[in-house]
């Protein structure tokens, strides 16, 4: 996002497919999966994040920002429903990829909001939570009573949710 | 048109956005706003003698109190204007706006004898003063949701209503430099109630006019 920010083509379009998968997996959740006007909402998003990109503020984290637009489109469009007629799709086939949240800009965020935590806390959060370690192997590789890893890991993310709803969304 | 095309086209050429955008379409409206504000005043009402107005304690409580609001305000705003942010140091600003004027006004009216409490509450000018101060915010709020529709509020009422606020209290500090009013429950009663009926009408306006 940065770097399209700054005026790098590939980066851009790079974030915006990101976002465009994001984007339908979140539509097709509330509107359903095979919604006529799916596509054209996902891409009159990717419009608006194109044209108002220099409303993101890079010291904040990214999925809020484009969570907010889709939801602003998607009440836009519940708005408009009544007046509109739908165009049916004409390409409908390569739509269906789903939402990964293991992608780029999600995984910065989740990066950015471990790395508030301590060293130790955050290896175990990326090893159970990320990796998929079970506790006791995660208490094997760190040294830990299985115990203790449950209890850091309990901590962990209930800081990262305070740190999350802390974030001003 | 697919996706994938969309995308290339644009990202076929994108230009660098300058950083600070809330603040390069927030600002120049502001000014713009108090410009017009400020001339409508010298031609409608004219300055009270300033020199001696700088002396009185009324004076300051009384900007004190529009310019925290403004402040706060202003905050909302800028938080408003962007997509998923929200401001709680916004409310602690105007929270503190509001219990100062009000807790002004309780100690003045406690000091005052009863039979003259409700000429102090209704001054002179009660009946004009929330109209005036909407005038006067007026070019505030057209600047202000100009310059909004070219960001990207996404709750639109809400916003709509913290540009009320902001351009409510910058009319009313705007009107503060003809008002000789000096009562504290004055202020408090009849500037905030122009004040609020500027957010009110901004919650209005910006549920339509703030959409892109």
């Amino acid at each position: 996002m940065i770097k399209g920010l700054s005026g790098d083509g590939r980066a851009h379009a790079a974030l915006l497919s990101e976002a465009a998968s994001y984007l339908r997996g979140y539509f097709a959740r509330r509107i359903g999966a095979d919604a006529a006007d799916l596509e054209d909402l996902v891409q009159e998003t990717l419009l608006a994040i194109h044209l108002k990109r220099d409303t993101y503020d890079q010291s904040q984290l990214f999925t809020p920002w484009l969570y907010a637009i889709a939801r602003y489109k998607l009440m836009d469009s519940f708005r408009r429903a009544g007046s509109r007629k739908t165009v049916p799709l004409d390409e409908a086939d390569e739509l269906f990829t789903t939402e990964n949240p293991e992608e780029g800009a999600v995984r910065r965020d989740v990066g950015a909001l471990l790395a508030r935590l301590p060293a130790r806390q955050r290896r175990l959060m990326e090893d159970v939570k990320i990796t998929g370690l079970s506790m006791e192997e995660a208490a094997q590789k760190s040294g830990m009573s299985v115990t203790a890893v449950k209890v850091s890991v309990h901590r962990g993310m209930k800081r990262l949710q305070q740190e999350v709803s802390d974030e001003d969304l | 048109m697919k996706t994938s095309e969309l995308i290339a086209s644009l990202s076929a050429a994108v230009e660098p956005v300058p950083p600070m955008a809330v603040a390069r379409r927030i600002v120049p409206a502001l000014a713009a706003g108090g410009v017009v504000a400020f001339a409508l005043l010298l031609v409608w009402l004219g300055l009270r003698p300033l020199d001696i107005a700088v002396h009185t304690r009324a004076f300051w409580m009384k900007g004190g109190y529009t310019l925290t609001l403004a402040l706060g305000a202003l905050m909302l705003v800028a938080a408003l204007s962007r997509p998923g942010r929200s401001s709680r140091w916004a409310w602690v600003f105007i929270g503190a706006a509001l219990v100062f004027v009000f807790s002004m006004a309780g100690m003045q009216l406690a000091r005052t004898p009863a039979s003259e409490r409700m000429t102090m509450w209704l001054g002179e000018t009660w009946n004009l003063c929330p109209f005036r101060i909407a005038a006067f915010s007026a070019p505030f709020l057209v600047g202000l949701i100009i310059a909004m529709r070219r960001l990207a509020p996404t709750r639109l009422a809400e916003a709509g209503a913290a540009a009320g606020l902001l351009a409510g209290a910058l009319g009313a500090t705007t009107y503060e430099l003809f008002c000789q009013e000096s009562a504290a429950a004055f202020v408090a009663t009849w500037y905030t109630l122009g004040i609020v009926a500027c957010a009110g009408v901004g919650a209005i306006v910006g549920a339509r006019l703030l959409r892109w």
